[in-house]
């Protein structure tokens, strides 16, 4: 957060966006195999903060969304014993297991999609809203600091042109 | 600009906002001659016109006060404190991000600074469907010019086109699609690339250093953290607007605002549920009906060399045909902000082929694709929850689809070696032969496309019927006898080009029309 917002707003943060433990396990399994960062040039997950980073985003949602979320994680992680039979939630099945469960979910029906969709969405937010990870992949970040770009303020008022306007 | 006879530089203009700290605790109580509801494109170019002519203005906006020096260069961070709900609005199904500014200077402190005149045959089209003869090109070719010298708008220029433009633009001409570098409200652009988190050195000509300050140096009082809430109407006027300014506590104080005008420049998604909730200005009904957002999506290709498609500026040059709206139209808009802005589009799959896909980025061209799309969408409150009702209409999804026919033959007319959809799940198209099969094959339905939208439009539709429209050629509401719109709200239909300059455009004019009936 910006401590840009002196005297505004503050942004609806509240304690219940917190992520349980069992839906960091379930972000952490699905991190894994979503992004297997051994053996690439990819910055390692573990060093990167992504959960405290999702539990970040996620203060910013309502409660009736919020709820939504937690109920959608359940789906998830329990839906392991119904879409393809694994007998086992997401999170205790075998990283292959996973990926199979991950792909399977997106092939699947609208709620479906729309849970693995956001799962997917929010573990690439906070994974690559670390400028770290992205300079990995050759993207600079924040620049103008670094460089001292001179800032070049208000622009100066206008020359009045209304002149061929016709008044209404 | 400096004064030719003297070359000494005029002084520069002061913004002064009012934060909800400043205020006290007792709340603001008000008299003006207007006051204007939101501080983007449309509320800031009001005040400062309204100013200008002597009027007494107060401004109200709902989002904070960050100054452009508070400005981080990091998208995350941005969503946080100058996006609406943090960057998280999204539609009903949750398929569609609605990305807005939430911010002293609205959208216009996020946007990529791009600018298009509306299309003469969109201004026609709302001549001839809805009475709106006196937006004529001709018209409005005169207000054209008067934001795009007050902004500076101007087409890039060949230092201002990186690689991945210049390749799409060359890729287009190859296929025979018109294309062309994109024009943009910008000053000696530092080509950070970073547009989409606030310009940090004030290069982007938003209304941030622009039109608010102008109205700030003319008098102007602007209130930041302050929401309209509720209106106070007596025989068809209203005679005052109830706001509530919120400090970084959480505390709240009350402001009322007397004035005889009251402008309502809130956002296509703010403004309706404004009058929703006051019941209020809906004879017709239409009040947050005839929404649209020209659904995007950020489609990329794996280049054969590098390219660094985030180096420079935000959007370079385009690619559609642009002066003819119409069933299947479509824009391309060469721009790449990076890994982040692929978690809203990539299609690159999962596991190792996401990581093989992602590592590559250095290699990737890529655009952003908009479609012209009808006004199926709805905005409303639904217990106590802010709902967009819209989904990509099945008429149209072939729009969707020609875009993504023509991305890829522009893309492997330009060197590319596989262009990567933006589906859910993975999809390829690993040569030309591949385009039309696999593009054909595509479905619509919820959550099979990574969707965005940044151009909300249509919920408050001007018209000339008052049975079919909310708000008069005049920009005046048809129930509301000194109720003015004039955001992207008015809009009868899309524009399929960016909205912004229109929205500058109409407000100039709109603002000439409330003078002349003062």
């Amino acid at each position: 957060m910006l401590p840009a917002c002196d005297g505004s707003p503050p942004p609806t943060h509240t304690e219940a966006a917190r992520l349980s433990p069992n839906e960091r396990m379930i972000f952490e399994r699905f991190a894994e195999v979503y992004i297997p960062t051994e053996g690439t040039n990819l910055r390692p997950l573990s060093e990167v903060p992504y959960l405290d980073n999702i539990d970040r985003i996620l203060a910013f949602l309502d409660a009736p969304t919020l709820d939504e979320f937690h109920t959608g994680m359940k789906l998830f992680d329990y839906g392991s014993f119904v879409v393809g039979l694994y007998f086992a939630r997401f999170a205790n099945l075998s990283p292959e297991d996973r990926l199979e469960y991950i792909r399977r979910w997106y092939a699947g029906g609208e709620t479906q999609r729309a849970i693995v969709g956001l799962i997917d969405k929010l573990v690439a937010l906070g994974y690559w809203q670390d400028v770290e990870a992205a300079r990995r992949v050759g993207y600079q970040g924040p620049v103008s600091d670094e460089a001292k770009i001179l800032k070049l303020g208000n622009a100066p008022m206008p020359i009045a042109i209304a002149e061929d306007i016709e008044a209404p | 600009m400096t004064d030719p006879s003297t070359d000494i530089p005029p002084p520069v203009p002061v913004l002064r906002v009012q934060q909800p700290a400043d205020m006290p605790d007792r709340g603001l109580k008000l008299d003006a001659d207007a006051v204007v509801i939101g501080s983007g494109a449309g509320g800031a170019v009001a005040a400062y016109e309204l100013s200008r002519a002597g009027a007494k203005v107060v401004v109200l906006e709902a989002g904070p006060y960050v100054k452009s020096q508070q400005f981080t260069e990091r998208l995350i961070e941005a969503f946080h404190t100058l996006y609406e709900e943090g960057g998280n609005q999204v539609n009903k199904s949750g398929d569609l991000v609605v990305l807005q500014g939430k911010c002293v200077g609205g959208s216009t402190v996020v946007n990529a600074a791009v600018c298009f005149r509306a299309p003469d045959k969109v201004l026609e089209a709302w001549g001839e469907d809805h009475g709106l003869d006196d937006l004529s090109p001709e018209a409005m070719a005169l207000y054209f010019e008067r934001v795009e010298k007050n902004l500076r708008i101007h087409p890039n220029g060949p230092h201002e086109i990186n690689l991945n433009g210049r390749l799409i633009m060359e890729g287009a001409k190859r296929v025979g699609i018109p294309a062309a570098p994109v024009s943009r409200n910008i000053a000696h652009c530092a080509l950070t690339g970073h547009c989409l988190s606030g310009c940090k050195t004030d290069r982007k000509q938003s209304m941030l250093v622009t039109y608010l300050p102008w109205a700030s140096e003319l008098g102007a009082t602007i209130l930041s953290g302050t929401r309209a809430e509720t209106f106070e109407v007596t025989n068809g006027r209203v005679t005052q607007v109830n706001a509530v300014a919120t400090d970084a506590s959480g505390s709240t104080k009350p402001v009322a605002v007397k004035a005889g005008l009251v402008v309502v420049a809130a956002g296509a998604v703010q403004t309706p549920l404004l009058f929703q909730k006051n019941a209020i200005g809906n004879s017709s009904g239409l009040i947050g009906r005839n929404f649209a957002c020209h659904p995007s999506t950020a489609m990329i290709a794996v280049h054969k060399d590098d390219i660094y498609g985030w180096l420079g500026a935000t959007i370079t040059t385009y690619a559609g045909n642009i002066e003819d709206p119409k069933e299947g139209s479509f824009l391309l808009e060469a721009g790449f902000l990076g890994p982040m802005s692929l978690t809203t589009g990539s299609g690159g799959g999962v596991g190792r082929e996401y990581t093989d896909f992602i590592q590559k980025s250095n290699r990737f061209l890529a655009a952003v694709t908009l479609i012209h799309d009808h006004n199926v969408g709805r905005v409303y409150m639904e217990n106590g929850r802010k709902r967009i009702d819209y989904d990509l209409d099945d008429r149209d999804f072939p729009s969707l689809q020609e875009a993504f026919r023509n991305a890829a033959k522009i893309y492997f007319a330009a060197g590319a070696e596989r262009v990567f959809l933006p589906t859910t799940r993975r999809t390829v198209i690993e040569s030309p032969d591949q385009i039309d099969s696999v593009i054909n094959s595509l479905e619509n339905g919820k959550h099979l496309y990574k969707l965005a939208s940044y151009h909300p439009q249509g919920t408050m539709r001007m018209g000339k019927d008052p049975k079919k429209s909310v708000v008069g050629p005049d920009g005046r509401m048809h129930d509301l006898d000194n109720v003015y719109v004039v955001d992207a709200s008015l809009f009868p239909t899309t524009l399929l080009v960016n909205p912004q300059e229109t929205i500058y455009a109409m407000a100039s004019y709109l603002s000439d029309r409330m003078l002349a009936r003062a």
